[in-house]
Formats: C-alpha cells, sequence, structure tokens
C-alpha cells in the first residue's frame, strides 16, 4: 500500500516539477507549484511526520503559493520568451545529471541491506515534545533562522525598491 | 536528539558578541530609517558605518577580554582561543570594510547596507564557531545570503546583478548538495554533532555512502572558499560586486569558511584511523592540486585587477586546502593564520582598487597606470600589499606561506606525495609573482596618461596605511600573532 502511494505521488511531484519548467505562463508553473508541493506532504506523511505534512500544505501550498499567484497577478506577466539555452549545457548537463543519480542509486541499492529502519514518528507526536525540540534542544538555530528571515525581508526591501533621482 | 544547550546562560554568554552586533545593525536600521531620512546621502552613509564600525569594536573588545579558556553552549557552539582568534579577525575585517565604504557611493540604502554587512558578520562568527551540522548550515545560509543580497547592492550596474545572480545561482545549487550530503551524514551517523559524528564514523567501516556524503559536502564548502571546481562565480562576482562587497566576499567570507573546512575536517578524519579519512584527504588534495594550477595560470592572462584578485584567491584557497589536507594541529593554527593575513592583506587591495575606480571608472591594468607619481601613497600600500600576496620575506605573507608549508610538511605520513604538492605549490607562488608584478609594473613603471593627483579621502588614505603597516609589522615580528594562534 505505501509502495503504490508513494509511486504515485512521486509521479505526481516529477511531474508537477517537469510541467513547471515547461510551462511559458508563469501562473502555469505556480499551478504546477502547487502540485509539487503538495505531493511532498503526501511523502512527508507517509514517511510517519504528520506534523511537517500540515505544515507544508498550511505554509507552502496554501500561503506561499497564494502570495506567489498574487504577485504573478499583480505585475501581470507575460508569457516567457524561450531560449534555448546553452549548447553545452544540455551536451555535458543531462548525461552528467544521469551519471550522478545512477551512482547515488548504485550506492544505495548496493547497502540497502545494512541500512536499519527507522520510525519517524510513534503515533501522535504531542505538542509539548514539539516545542521542547523547537525552543529548548534546537534554539539556537531556530533564532538563527529567524535573523536569517530578516535578512531576506531586508534585502527583498532594498533590492525591490526603486532608486528615483531626488 | 538532546545534543543542544540546555543552558540559556552558557548560550547567552557564548553568543554575547554576537548580540551586540544584531541589536547594533537594529539600530543601524532605527537611526537611519528614523532619524536621518530627509538628511543627504552621505552624512546618511556616514553615520551608518560609524555605527557599524563601533558595534564590531564592542564585539570585539567583548571578545578579547572574555576568551581565556574554551567554553562550550551545548555541543553546538565551542569558544577556544582559535575560533575567538577568527572571530576577532573577522570583526577586525568588517570594521575595515566599514571603513573602506564611507565614500562608497553605489547604493541609496545606507542603513540596509550597513545593517545586512554586520548580519553577514554574525553569520560568519557563528560560522566559525559551530561544531554541529544543523548550525553550520543555518549560519553559513545567513552569511551567503546577506553576501547575494550585498553583492547586487549596486542596483544601477549590470555588472553588480549579473555577478549576484551567478553567486546567488552557485551558491543555492551549492547549499542544496551540501545540506543532501548532511542527510546523509545524519542518516549514517544518528547525530549532527561533529564529535559524534567522528565517533561514529570511526566505528562503522568505510561504506560508498560515506564517499557520497563526503564529495557532496565538499562541493558545498568548496563553493564557499572557491576551490577549484566549484569557482566558477569567483571571477564575475569579484569584478561585478561594489568594491566594499567583493572585499567582504574576498576576506570575512573566507576566513569563516576556512574555520568551519577545519572543523569539519576534524570529524570526518577519526584521529583511530589514519586509512579511513583517507578519501576526504584525497578529495581535499585533488581540489588543493587543481586550484593551485587553474588559479595561477588563469590569472597569468587576466587584465583586469579584480579578476586577477578573484583567480589568485582561487590559488590561495588551494594552498589553504593543503593545509587543511595535512590535518594536524599545527597545519590547522597555520591555516587560520595565512587565512586572517591573507584576508587582511585582500581587503586593503580592494580598498586602492575602489580609489582607483571612483577615479578612472575602471579596474584595467591601464588604470593603474603611473599610480606611483599620481599618489605615490595609495602606490606603496598596492605594493606592500601585492607583494605580501606573492609571499616576498619580509611581509606577512611570506610567513603565512612559510608556516603553511613548513606544517604540512611536519604533519606525520606526509611522504613523498605531500613534498611533491609542496614544491609544486611553491613552484605555482613563483609563478603567481609574475602577475602581481604585472600589476606593480603599471604602477610604477608606465607613464601616467594625466598627472593630476588621485582623489583620496584622508580616511580612506589613512585605513589603508594602517593596513599596510599592519602587513608590514606582522611580517617584520612574526610572532606578534603567536599568542593569539598558537602555530607550535
Amino acid at each position: 500500500m505505501h509502495l503504490i502511494l508513494f509511486i504515485i505521488f512521486a509521479g505526481f511531484c516529477l511531474a508537477g516539477a517537469i510541467n513547471l519548467l515547461l510551462q511559458t505562463h508563469p501562473i502555469n508553473s505556480a499551478l504546477s507549484l502547487i502540485v509539487v508541493m503538495s505531493s511532498l506532504a503526501v511523502l512527508y506523511l507517509l514517511l510517519g511526520a504528520e506534523f511537517l505534512a500540515i505544515a507544508q500544505i498550511i505554509v507552502y501550498a496554501g500561503a506561499v503559493m497564494v502570495l506567489f499567484t498574487f504577485v504573478v497577478m499583480l505585475l501581470n506577466v507575460g508569457e516567457e520568451e524561450k531560449t534555448h539555452g546553452s549548447k553545452a549545457a544540455k551536451i555535458i548537463g543531462f548525461p552528467a545529471i544521469v551519471a550522478a543519480f545512477s551512482v547515488l542509486t548504485t550506492v544505495i541499492l548496493a547497502i540497502q541491506n545494512k541500512l536499519g529502519g527507522v520510525k519517524l514518528s510513534d503515533g501522535v507526536t504531542p505538542m509539548t515534545e514539539l516545542s521542547t525540540v523547537l525552543f529548548r534542544d534546537m534554539l539556537l538555530p531556530f533564532e538563527l533562522t529567524s535573523v536569517l528571515i530578516l535578512v531576506a525581508i531586508l534585502g527583498a526591501v532594498a533590492l525591490a525598491r526603486k532608486e528615483g533621482h531626488r | 536528539m538532546n545534543t543542544f544547550a540546555v543552558n540559556y546562560g552558557n548560550l547567552f554568554s557564548i553568543t554575547i558578541p554576537e548580540t551586540i552586533l544584531e541589536v547594533v545593525s537594529l539600530l543601524v536600521l532605527v537611526v537611519d530609517l528614523g532619524f536621518l531620512r530627509k538628511s543627504t546621502q552621505p552624512a546618511r552613509m556616514t553615520a551608518a558605518c560609524v555605527l557599524g564600525v563601533i558595534g564590531s569594536v564592542l564585539a570585539g573588545l567583548w571578545l578579547l577580554t572574555h576568551s581565556g579558556t574554551a567554553s562550550f553552549a551545548g555541543d553546538a557552539l565551542v569558544l577556544n582561543s582559535l575560533v575567538a582568534a577568527a572571530q576577532i579577525g573577522i570583526l577586525l575585517l568588517t570594521a575595515l570594510v566599514l571603513l573602506l565604504s564611507f565614500q562608497a557611493e553605489f547604493s541609496r540604502n545606507p542603513g540596509e547596507y550597513v545593517a545586512i554587512v554586520l548580519l553577514a558578520t554574525t553569520g560568519m562568527m557563528l560560522v566559525a564557531a559551530a561544531r554541529d551540522l544543523l548550525v553550520i548550515f543555518v549560519a553559513l545560509e545567513l552569511l551567503s545570503l546577506s553576501l547575494y543580497v550585498l553583492a547586487a547592492f549596486a542596483k544601477s550596474s549590470a555588472l553588480s546583478s549579473e555577478a549576484a545572480l551567478k553567486y546567488y545561482l552557485f551558491g543555492g545549487m551549492s547549499a542544496a548538495l551540501m545540506l543532501f550530503g548532511f542527510s546523509y551524514l545524519y542518516g549514517l551517523t544518528g547525530t549532527t554533532n561533529l564529535n559524534g559524528i567522528a565517533v561514529s564514523l570511526a566505528s562503522q567501516g568505510l561504506s560508498p555512502l560515506v564517499v557520497v556524503a563526503m564529495v557532496l559536502v565538499a562541493a558545498g564548502l568548496g563553493f564557499k572558499v572557491a576551490a577549484v571546481p566549484f569557482h566558477l562565480w569567483a571571477p564575475d562576482t569579484y569584478q561585478g560586486a561594489p568594491a566594499p562587497v567583493a572585499a567582504l566576499i574576498a576576506s570575512g567570507s573566507k576566513v569563516a569558511s576556512f574555520a568551519v573546512l577545519v572543523a569539519v575536517t576534524g570529524s570526518l578524519i577519526p584521529a583511530a584511523s589514519a586509512s579511513r579519512g583517507a578519501t576526504w584527504i584525497v578529495l581535499l588534495v585533488w581540489m588543493a592540486g587543481a586550484s593551485i594550477l587553474l588559479g595561477n595560470l588563469a590569472a597569468l592572462a587576466q587584465t583586469s585587477v579584480r579578476r586577477l584578485l578573484a583567480y589568485s584567491a582561487i590559488a590561495h584557497a588551494g594552498y589553504m586546502l593543503l593545509g587543511i589536507a595535512a590535518n594536524t594541529p599545527q597545519s590547522g593554527a597555520a591555516v587560520f593564520y595565512y587565512a586572517l593575513t591573507y584576508a587582511l592583506t585582500t581587503v586593503g587591495a580592494f580598498g586602492v582598487i575602489a580609489v582607483v575606480e571612483r577615479n578612472m571608472g575602471s579596474d584595467r591594468f591601464d588604470a593603474f597606470a603611473g599610480l606611483s607619481r599620481r599618489n605615490p601613497l595609495l602606490a606603496a600600500s598596492m605594493l606592500i600589499f601585492l607583494l605580501s600576496l606573492a609571499g616576498i620575506p619580509p611581509l606577512v605573507g611570506f610567513w603565512a606561506k612559510f608556516n603553511l608549508f613548513a606544517a604540512v610538511l611536519r604533519a606525520p605520513g606526509v611522504g613523498a606525495w605531500g613534498l611533491g604538492m609542496v614544491i609544486f605549490a611553491l613552484a605555482a607562488s613563483a609563478v603567481s609573482l609574475y602577475y602581481y608584478l604585472q600589476v606593480l609594473k603599471r604602477v610604477y613603471v608606465v607613464p601616467a596618461m594625466t598627472d593630476e593627483p588621485m582623489a583620496v579621502s584622508a580616511l580612506e588614505q589613512l585605513v589603508l596605511l594602517v593596513i599596510a603597516l599592519l602587513v608590514a609589522l606582522l611580517g617584520i615580528f612574526p610572532s606578534a600573532l603567536s599568542g593569539w594562534i598558537p602555530l607550535g
């Protein structure tokens, strides 16, 4: 059952990602991104990470994508012009990617038997446990992330603001 | 999982310098956007930079007075004498970059500029101190994201946008690869702590998955230090980014990245079994050899001084990677010494480039022609910087190279390969003298197109002279830094 669900949603995820790249209209790309995000949420669920799955749906597929589509519509972005990319990227890039993934797959398959299994969550994870991890054990990375977001906001505002002559 | 600090007091006391920087960066924003909105552009820049310098100096003073013994916040952060030296060096470099930014006219947002520089410095300090994969990653991202934004700050310059976009795309890709590698390391060892990883890796054999993880981590960290083959962003970013930002990318960011590379190397090469760590060492040595070769050869063909410095930075990264691959406490300290003194010299060189660019509108070789007659002090500073980068005694660059190569040769089990690499590196640094002298030939020999003096503000002149003096004095008294960095 798990395997079937995994194959279906991994397929959705890949198809969405490829469609995202192939579409020329930004809105279509944004909608494909929603497919990718939602399928990822199902994959998290299959791994037993319920909280992550819900957060993925609410934050990414919900809030972030709404903002995305808003921006695309507000800016009234038209069709993209297709460029053909560099020849070298096509000739070297695709075989290199295939080779890299083949190596990864071979390595994983080769040591498959030696890898142990991990149960990501036992039943329901209570909120207190999550908070303990987030605000006590992981306090430093958590606070650092908030500084990271501050930099992102500052940078976005500073770079997007029009520089008129005063 | 419970490996992190539960002791809030300890965590707070260790991160006070970073906290100072955060508070000051918010203060800069409040002062600039709240009180100085109506002021002129230079006044706003001056106020923001002065506040930034004060913040860095305060944080540095706190570190100087409080870094006695090693202390830990859980297992995530460590503050020993080497880390403190790196952090003080990073703060000094940031202060110098801000002092050289007073005259910069690339941005109409001085508050944001200084605030992001300070936040990037926080990232650098945490990167240098971090001993946990999660903290290393978040701190590296804090540093990288700030630098991407800063590289794009000259909005009227197409080169600046190109530099930022290339830096960002390469950076995003290599961060993803590194995170992938980290996830394998976590999956294989069950911990994100570097010490825990070392213990766990020592107890299990070398599985192919460990090798994959090492390659991915090497890709991520290799990008940060601009080592071949992850160097492609460096020439364009050095050329396009505003001069003070390029100086920051070339100095503080490099010091932090080499510090974390030393720490990661310690955990990927378990002390008990030299043979198992061999993979990581082989990776480092290959990257080092390729960087030294390509960096020095490509620098020969450059006609832009910034691109020349970028390729020479790649070569210098190669020398330092050799030191890291030797993996002894002495070679680690020698790498710190090299990174700090190299960064100091580079900030000075970019300061001179900024002045020349403002006057001539270009950083090509021709722009430097006759600098010695147009501004002798500036020319003398450039002479000291470039000769130190080439490793000419008695400047500090010579001692950095000497200590580094001596430490590599003294490492146990170096053998013929290590000796060969050191000889190769020495030969390559002889080649490097050629392209540094190409610049100095323009400065001292080629006649100037105009005889009008090069306009430079008193502050810039003073800062550049102080850096030049430091480079010379540290070379003449090489033991001056040994209280900080125990070279053994």
